[in-house]
């Protein structure tokens, strides 16, 4: 069968606001939330300048730090970008999470049975292994939502939960590695993806190629969106699904391949976490990233360029708070309180554009 | 062997599970029929079930505890107000942020005001509110040991929510405001023609629901558990949802609905210690609920048709 063509065009917006305005905002945002969550360790009884000072040190004051602040962003660049193409099509991934442990799984299963290949075979093959499985996790809740409208954010999420569960159970059976511990076997050494400092003779630290992959990807998703037919449909169906229904795009087709494609792009957080990072599988793998990418996706405004500079933000808080609970004693949770604040400024536009419309008054003033 | 599963205890437990996925369903009833969507569920009930501990553990008292839940509850609910209705933010979106808050906050706070992260101190817990003894032998002792079990065992919350699911079907049948509150959400432009305020409607909507997550989030560590532990919702405020949904938007449909899920988790729980004979792992009986929210929307309940200006904020033309 032939692919279906649109036979007319949907007519989208183009940005709005010009391109200073764009990118004001999300940064807008974010200070306010600094700001915010500054008053909230206030309050707690804390220092909030020293907690900031730790904060930064921990994410960029050496050069193990920065390495540190990459490990961490690499994966909610995929975690990200698979909530934004979800976004795109109108879909909300909420269950990110659950395609990036089905990722792992496929990662964790594979690394230790192919360990006979060379890894410029094993590497491509797993990610690609991975991206069906994560794709396969969104397939039913895509289905569900095409064919009688069961809300994607309550069934991804139950899909979240039964993977977990999933891979409590293979980790403490069937996968589970000799000795003490509920975790899978050491994968083999063909199969781990290279670290940075090894490829690039840079000072020791945790990074792995896994961000290289995933920032070449978001390049990848930002062409597809923007000059193939499977990202015009994924577009215009996001847009008004009316239109698109009309202009000969089959909204349901669009809505299951879109969260399909942003099942796979969530595993390879998972896939990367394993072959980077933890050469192995146990339950407590993620730390959340799956929702970590659900603010990274609204505050890149669901640009995959934004993607980058959304995920290192995100990777750099995560990394710094360790080193701000050590040297501030500041719980490390307060970063989730600052995610939770910067996603309410991004998502209530009305407060930051009132305060940027504020200072470009402001500056006119002062001109005259 | 169906005699030793299907006892009094069962339906019993299963009465407790679903008491929290009721009152939150409930909470999603009444903010989703004002045209509001409330996927916050999950994190109004979490910042219930840690300061109705924090509260209880401070005062001694476990009923203020249920107070101080319930007013956390709508606390974390007037931010989703403010946000979605008055500056009209995506409202799942919201939703979110406030999930994210309650986990951030209630972590926070736990090693602020315990000094370490995992579980809380216990606190005393609310006990049943009757407490007859047996007076029967026999056949009539076993009957009433069903009687006892079924309808006279529980703590108050339990109580509450068979009250709040019968007094809310009612009310929103048959008063004045539950009439205006199903036209918010079907028709908020003819609700604003007739002189009702959509706004206010909507806050105080999402403020109850916000009252009701805290007070399921009040059962599950005051009354069930007796401490609180991170993250211990565990996705039954998008269980809720589901029940909600199931329950076609009726206060009295979601605690029917929860009373499925609730009989699911009880059964669960009662099948686990057979898991010896049967030879099934226990995270395939823990993922239970969950599979079944999944066929319960998918399946069995066809296409359930949402209040038609849900998720929409309103202008004022």
């Amino acid at each position: 069968m032939p692919e279906r063509q649109p036979v007319e065009t949907v007519v989208m917006p183009s940005k709005v606001g010009g391109i200073v305005e764009q990118i004001a905002l999300p940064f807008i945002s974010v200070v306010l939330a600094m700001i915010v969550g500054a008053g909230i360790i206030l309050i707690a009884g804390f220092e909030p300048v020293p907690a900031f000072v730790a904060l930064f040190n921990g994410a960029f004051g050496t050069p193990r730090a920065i390495g540190e602040t990459m490990l961490r962003s690499t994966p909610l660049l995929f975690t990200g970008l698979a909530v934004a193409y979800g976004f795109k099509a109108g879909l909300f991934n909420i269950g990110a999470e659950g395609q990036l442990f089905m990722g792992g799984l496929a990662a964790a299963y594979l690394g230790v049975v192919m360990g006979g290949f060379s890894v410029w075979i094993n590497v491509p093959v797993i990610l690609v292994a991975g991206m069906a499985a994560g794709a396969a996790w969104a397939f039913i809740p895509a289905v569900l939502k095409a064919r009688v409208g069961a809300h994607e954010v309550i069934t991804t999420m139950m899909f979240t939960f039964i993977a977990r569960y999933l891979v409590s159970f293979l980790v403490s059976g069937p996968l589970k590695a000799p000795g003490p511990v509920a975790q899978s076997a050491q994968i083999a050494a063909s199969a781990v993806l290279p670290k940075l400092h090894d490829m690039l003779g840079l000072p020791p630290s945790r990074a792995h190629a896994g961000f290289f992959v995933g920032l070449v990807l978001c390049v990848v998703v930002w062409l597809v969106l923007k000059y193939t037919t499977l990202g015009y449909e994924n577009r215009a169906v996001g847009y008004n699904p009316v239109a698109s229904e009309t202009a000969g795009i089959s909204v349901s087709a669009t809505t299951i391949k879109a969260l399909c494609i942003s099942g796979a792009l969530a595993s390879l957080a998972g896939v990367t976490e394993v072959l980077g990072l933890h050469y192995k599988l146990f339950d407590q793998f993620s730390a959340g990233f799956g929702f970590t990418g659900i603010a990274v996706a609204l505050l890149a405004k669901n640009h995959p360029i934004g993607v980058i500079p959304a995920a290192i933000l995100f990777g750099a808080l995560s990394a710094g708070a360790g080193t701000m609970q050590l040297q501030a004693d500041v719980p490390q949770k307060v970063i989730f309180i600052i995610q939770a604040l910067i996603i309410f400024f991004v998502a209530a536009e009305s407060i930051a554009q009132w305060l940027f419309r504020l200072t470009r008054k402001e500056v006119a003033a002062d001109a005259q | 062997m169906l005699s030793d599963v299907l006892t009094p205890d069962l339906f019993a437990a299963a009465v407790r599970m679903a008491t929290p996925l009721a009152l939150a369903a409930i909470g999603g009833t009444i903010c989703e029929r004002s045209g509001v969507v409330n996927i916050a569920l999950e994190g109004m009930m979490l910042t219930g079930a840690f300061f109705g501990v924090v509260a209880t553990y401070f005062t001694g008292s476990a009923w203020i505890g249920v107070l101080a839940a319930m007013l956390s509850g709508a606390l974390v609910a007037l931010i989703h107000a403010v946000a979605s209705v008055t500056l009209r933010t995506d409202q799942v979106v919201s939703g979110t942020a406030i999930n994210i808050l309650a986990t951030g906050l209630t972590g926070f706070l736990m090693e602020v005001i315990y000094g370490h992260p995992g579980t809380t101190d216990p606190v005393a817990r609310l006990g049943p509110v009757f407490n007859f003894s047996n007076p029967l032998t026999g056949t009539l002792g076993v009957v009433w040991r069903w009687i006892d079990s079924i309808f006279l065992s529980y703590t108050p919350i339990v109580y509450m929510a068979i009250a709040i699911a019968i007094i809310g079907q009612w009310w929103m049948y048959n008063t004045t405001w539950g009439l205006r509150l199903r036209a918010l959400g079907e028709h908020p432009r003819a609700a604003d023609t007739v002189g009702v305020s959509v706004v206010r409607g909507r806050y105080f909507a999402v403020l109850f629901s916000g009252a009701l997550g805290g007070l399921a989030g009040a059962n599950l560590t005051l009354e069930q558990v007796g401490s609180f532990t991170e993250n211990m919702t565990n996705g039954r405020g998008f269980i809720a949802l589901a029940a909600n949904i199931f329950g076609r938007w009726t206060p009295g449909g979601s605690y029917l609905a929860s009373l499925l899920f609730g009989f699911a988790d009880a059964l669960q729980i009662k099948l686990q210690p057979m898991r010896d004979v049967i030879h099934i792992p226990p995270q395939f009986f823990l993922m239970l609920p969950y599979v079944l929210t999944v066929i319960v929307l998918g399946g069995v309940v066809g296409r359930a048709v949402a209040p038609a200006a849900i998720g929409k904020p309103y202008e004022k033309g």
